[in-house]
């Protein structure tokens, strides 16, 4: 009796604080409501799952509860209930499945209108780096990252000339227009996450992943890590501002592109004689090298 | 109809009889077993101290020392998680608590949790001791290696305790280990920490192989007459199938942890790409940081299963000898364990959705891990349908499989929220996640266990555990656990991500602070309940109700030995001789509402038993 | 092993359906010891396996070039650079030692303690000559070539992680096999699989059929080594 009232309030609890919840999600601001219905279908599915059997258990517990000398029913299999259980969550396993790939169909395919932008992550924080009037961003490699070249750009690539360095934890973004996020890290493993924008995906060194989504409300955002990189992770914000087209072409005017971040690091190189090494693995080579030619 | 399949049955099993019984005897007896095929195992009877208790063969004993030392890895694990929500919940009350060590404690919580309490628990604990005697067995094949297998587990268990105390403390790269952090600075304990850690790891691998290697040899190749496969119970069959998956899985760990070893001591570029540190490069060129995440859940999605299938099964008996009704669906909970341990195999990326690998996998994984929903909701519905016109003795082993039947079904329908890869999408790495898991293979297989020990404490020690004192333990431990981990989804829509050691005051994570402090204290309150759990366990083991012979009133083989509790070498003169399966409860026309599973069917003439 | 009647047990598929059925064993007259060895070799084989298949696909994904083993592997024979020779050599060996093998698994079944006990000896410097072998290849990359596991002046630096790691590996798993093949043997030549002598550490008592399951290692050794052959020096 007791136990049955127990189970049954966990199961009335959980209804309740499912409706009456103050800890939802935040609101969207993006396209991705796509993703908000999906998950609310599964609630509807699977929680109805999760109610029925546990009803079912209940009145089990209730009704079956041991009596000496009674008998439960001897009855190993039962072929056609158990067919018909097995359609029946067939239908409600495809019914979930069906609408998540054509989601995430859509999450994987970039709208070719998408503005490129690319995030760059390192311990601990963010920057960016956006196309310039072509569009295109030049390319990059992390190889040759160094103070004069802070994003590790092919100085050849003239698509990289015009492209504009955010050295800064802020990104600014256009309302209503999609953007294609590129990611690059430049050390270990982070997550360019906003949770208003439902999207996320992984900065990986040593490759550039992407994802999309189009910002549909102007605001500020906060950018959380969602990949764990170590001791700052946690601290590892940064912030997105949606806004219209004069306030973001304002910004974007205040910020510096490659050919005027070299040219003033040129006339700062005269003073300061630094010189970055890249690469220390190329001199261990060097020196097996030597070893070999001494012989 | 199944009156028809019923006859069809039998029919073919009298064929059978006639071929097997070609040797001319017991071609009318409807008593017939094979004859044995094997001679009597030949055993190594300890006589010192030593040899008896400590370097001990007998796989009971074996059994006991894997669980007492996992339970101890265990208790290690429940402090952490401790200091862990206090951080979380009170994060200005204990200024010691950084960073580092707030992610120190994550990393060895998880990793101890999973790999050094549930997996040596279900396989090398409950393996050990129930194995040779469910399948009517005087001890695992090879006894010497199965000594081994715990004293190397026991190694492993104090190499990972050692990287408390070592300079830079234990790793703190987070359970699932991914380079490059892991052997970075800027991860606490990339020194030795995460040394030991893998060398542990690899241990472990070694150690359970032996180990599993018997588990599988002894269900194979040593059941006694008459045991069947399809006559054994499904505990044994999900120890089995877990056992099979953890000697092709953890061969995956086993090389991940090889070349992360290679790549932090000898500086090679297995995972390493190129990394840029404080400006300068550092020595790795051209490594896959993703290929480690293929490596690393080729092993750990298996080991989900590792853990979920033999819970799987301890729970279906338990539910069948305490409701006193045969299993639902004997050979589809069969099956569905063979098939999700199969399965298993081909769902792996389902954890790196938002990994970066081509997203095209997306698709494959997300099909295959829903197909995966069906066998194991299948399993569900046999359990209730176990209880359905049962006769249910609400005792505290039944509790727990009630409270296993609630998080399991909550925590595998949440596992279809992050397995359908577009809602997994805002999801992954947020607290939905850790909710999802801990419901899921955190709280539902301990709920299996705590039932097992319930059940089976009169078996090991002869004496019955405290009934109220269980209760107790089972009302605050459920009742808890499901008010930590319930509201804790909702942590995860409002979009908190996990591994985050302060929330920090971001504007729709100050409302969260309430809820922290109440699973904090939930968590403290759980914590503290299994000590009554203990306290029962020391005390019931000297004043406990002496239990007799099958207090349960159960059919399988381990309840039936000539004495309880059983000594080395288990059944005394004569191996039992089995003939039906372990679920004859109320059989009609039977005297008893049980017929043990040595019981001949001329002994029982009037029952009519369905399946044998 | 007694086995009773277990000829008479039908063959085919019908017969392994019904082994599977039934009671007592699946895998009906099989010792423990060899099913275990099976079971452990599958094991086994996913290891090697995950160490291949990682191979293969940082191989496809890496940008600097790899190098080309016919030049890496060539050995100097009178001045002219011979592709591959070492490695034919060991090859060579080794198949030759699974031969030895079979043929004193042969005679350990015909109870031939002599014959048997040479085959098992020859067997295990087949393998120790692949072990000297294999050190000599490795010190010849190592001193002459300068390859390390972290760099080599052939490309891709990963070709010497990889090379080192799995030859080296599968060099543990060959060591780790001539051990027990001169344990073997001397167990032989001493008689104990004859008088069944118990062992001194498991105290079970001794069988040919331990040879046997010896050979079954063995065998996957060198079938495993076919395939590094395969992947690092022809690819
Ligand atoms: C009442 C008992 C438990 C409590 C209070 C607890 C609490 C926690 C907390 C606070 C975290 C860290 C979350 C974060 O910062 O991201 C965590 C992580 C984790 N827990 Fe538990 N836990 C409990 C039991 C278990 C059990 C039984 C398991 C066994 C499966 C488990 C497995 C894990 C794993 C795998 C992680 C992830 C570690 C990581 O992120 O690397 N926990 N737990
Ligand atoms: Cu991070
Ligand atoms: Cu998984």
């Amino acid at each position: 009796m007791f136990t049955g009232l127990l189970f049954l309030a966990v199961i009335i609890g959980s209804i309740v604080f499912h409706i009456w919840t103050p800890w939802w999600w935040t609101d969207i601001a993006s396209n991705w409501s796509a993703m908000d219905d999906t998950i609310i279908l599964s609630f509807w599915i699977g929680g109805g799952v999760f109610i029925l059997v546990c009803l079912f258990m209940v009145y089990c517990i209730f009704r079956y509860q041991y009596k000496e000398g009674r008998r439960s029913e001897y009855k190993p299999e039962d072929k056609k209930l158990e067919k018909g259980l097995t359609w029946l969550t067939t239908i409600g396993v495809v019914a979930l499945l069906a609408p998540g790939l054509v989601v995430w169909n859509n999450y994987i395919r970039v709208p070719d209108n998408a503005i490129q932008v690319e995030v760059m992550a390192w311990q601990w924080g963010w920057k960016y780096r956006l196309p310039g009037q072509d569009g295109k961003l030049g390319a990059s490699n992390n190889r040759i990252i160094s103070d004069d070249n802070p994003y590790g750009l092919n100085i050849d690539d003239p698509n990289g000339k015009d492209d504009v360095f955010v050295e800064s934890n802020e990104l600014h973004l256009l309302k209503d227009r999609p953007v294609k996020i590129l990611l690059r890290s430049i050390d270990v493993l982070h997550n360019f996450y906003v949770p208003q924008f439902r999207s996320k995906m992984d900065a990986v060194p040593g490759t550039i992943t992407y994802y999309w989504f189009e910002p549909n409300k102007n605001g500020e955002y906060e950018v959380l890590c969602a990949e764990y990189c170590g001791v700052a992770h946690y601290a590892m914000r940064g912030k997105v501002v949606v806004e219209d087209e004069e306030s973001y072409n304002k910004w974007l005017l205040e910020q510096e592109t490659f050919s005027s971040f070299t040219a003033k690091n040129r006339n700062n190189k005269l003073n300061k004689k630094k010189f970055v090494k890249i690469n220390n693995l190329s001199s261990n080579k060097n020196s097996i090298l030597k070893e070999q030619d001494v012989r | 109809m199944s009156d028809e399949l019923n006859i069809n049955k039998k029919r073919k099993n009298q064929i059978k009889t006639k071929s097997s019984a070609a040797s001319g005897r017991g071609e009318t007896d409807i008593d017939y077993v094979r004859p044995a095929e094997l001679p009597e195992q030949d055993l190594y009877h300890g006589h010192s101290f030593i040899t008896k208790w400590i370097f001990c063969q007998d796989a009971k004993v074996i059994g006991v020392q894997y669980t007492l030392t996992a339970v101890f890895t265990g208790v290690v694990g429940l402090i952490l998680s401790w200091m862990m929500r206090m951080q979380l919940g009170f994060p200005d009350l204990f200024p010691f608590l950084t960073a580092e060590t707030y992610y120190q404690m994550v990393t060895m919580h998880g990793m101890i949790m999973v790999v050094y309490l549930l997996t040596a628990l279900f396989l090398g604990g409950f393996g050990n001791y129930l194995i040779p005697l469910m399948v009517g067995a005087r001890d695992m094949v090879f006894p010497y290696v199965n000594m081994i297998s715990f004293w190397m587990f026991f190694v492993a268990v104090v190499v990972l305790m050692a990287s408390f105390f070592v300079p830079g403390g234990p790793t703190g790269s987070g359970w699932t280990l991914y380079p490059p952090q892991a052997i970075l600075e800027g991860t606490p304990g990339s020194g030795y920490g995460i040394l030991l850690m893998l060398i542990s790891l690899s241990l472990f691998v070694i150690g359970f192989t032996m180990g599993g290697l018997n588990y599988v040899i002894t269900i194979l190749q040593a059941r006694t007459r008459g045991m069947s496969l399809m006559r054994m119970p499904l505990t044994i069959w999900g120890i089995f199938t877990a056992t099979v998956l953890a000697l092709l899985a953890f061969p995956a760990l086993l090389v991940s942890s090889i070349m992360m070893t290679l790549d932090k001591v000898l500086e090679t570029s297995f995972f390493m790409p190129t990394i840029i540190k404080a400006g300068e490069a550092l020595s790795y060129d051209g490594g896959s940081p993703i290929l480690f995440q293929h490596l690393f859940w080729f092993f750990g999605h298996p080991e989900v299963y590792i853990v979920a299938l033999p819970a799987f099964g301890i729970v279906s008996d338990l539910i069948s000898v305490h409701s006193r009704k045969n299993i639902f669906g004997y050979r589809m909970m069969v099956w569905a364990i063979v098939g999700i341990g199969a399965l298993s195999f081909f769902v792996w990326a389902h954890h790196m959705y938002v990994s970066g690998m081509s997203p095209w996998f997306g698709f494959f994984f997300a099909t295959t891990t829903l197909i995966i929903a069906v066998p194991t909701a299948l399993k569900v519905y046999n359990w209730i349908l176990t209880l359905w016109r049962g006769n249910i003795r609400i005792n505290t082993v039944m509790l727990f499989c009630l409270g296993f039947i609630v998080t399991f079904v909550n925590g595998g329908i949440t596992g279809i929220f992050l397995g359908n890869v577009a809602v997994d999408v805002p999801l992954s790495d947020t607290y939905f996640v850790i909710a999802h898991f801990h419901m899921v293979m955190g709280i539902a297989p301990l709920m299996v266990i705590f039932g097992a020990i319930y059940h089976w404490f009169p078996l090991v020690t002869g004496r019955l555990m405290d009934e109220k004192l269980g209760k107790w333990h089972f009302w605050v431990t459920f009742l808890g656990a499901y008010s930590i981990y319930f509201p804790m989804h909702y942590l995860g829509f409002i979009g908190v991500p996990r591994r985050y050691f302060e929330m920090y005051d971001s504007p729709y994570m100050t409302s969260a602070v309430g809820m922290n402090e109440f699973i904090s204290v939930a968590a403290f309150i759980v914590g503290a309940a299994q000590f009554i759990f203990f306290y029962n366990l020391v005390k019931s083991l000297r004043l406990g109700k002496p239990a007799g012979k099958n207090p349960w009133k159960a059919n399988s083989l381990e309840w039936l030995t000539p004495d309880v509790p059983p000594t080395h070498g288990n059944w005394g003169e004569k191996l039992p001789v089995v003939h039906r399966w372990a679920y004859d409860y109320g059989v009609p026309g039977a005297k008893e509402d049980y017929i043990p599973q040595t019981t001949a069917p001329s002994e029982v003439k009037d029952a009519e038993v369905e399946k044998t | 092993m007694s086995d009773l009647n277990l000829d008479k047990l039908p063959g085919g598929f019908k017969g392994m359906s019904e082994d599977i059925g039934s009671d007592q064993t699946t895998f009906k007259g099989v010792n423990w010891g060899k099913a275990m060895m099976w079971i452990f070799l599958l094991s086994d084989t996913f290891v090697f396996s995950c160490f291949l298949v990682a191979y293969m696909k940082v191989r496809a994904s890496v940008v600097e070039p790899w190098p080309y083993p016919s030049e890496v592997f060539a050995l100097e024979m009178m001045g002219v650079p011979v592709p591959l020779l070492l490695i034919a050599i060991m090859t060579f060996v080794l198949i030759t030692s699974s031969g030895t093998m079979a043929l004193a698994v042969k005679y350990g079944y015909e109870k031939n303690r002599k014959m048997c006990g040479w085959f098992v000896l020859l067997t295990a410097i087949g393998g120790l000559t692949f072990v000297g072998m294999q050190a000599f290849e490795w010190s010849k990359l190592i001193f002459h070539d300068g390859v390390r596991p972290w760099a080599n002046p052939f490309g891709a630096e990963q070709f010497g992680a990889f090379f080192f790691m799995i030859t080296g590996f599968h060099g543990t798993h060959v060591s780790i096999g001539v051990i027990f093949l001169f344990i073997f043997a001397r167990k032989v030549f001493r008689g104990d699989f004859d008088t069944g002598r118990r062992g001194y550490f498991t105290t079970m008592k001794s069988d040919y059929v331990a040879i046997e399951i010896l050979g079954l290692y063995w065998h996957f050794v060198d079938l495993v080594w076919v395939f590094i052959f395969a992947f690092f020096y022809l690819w």
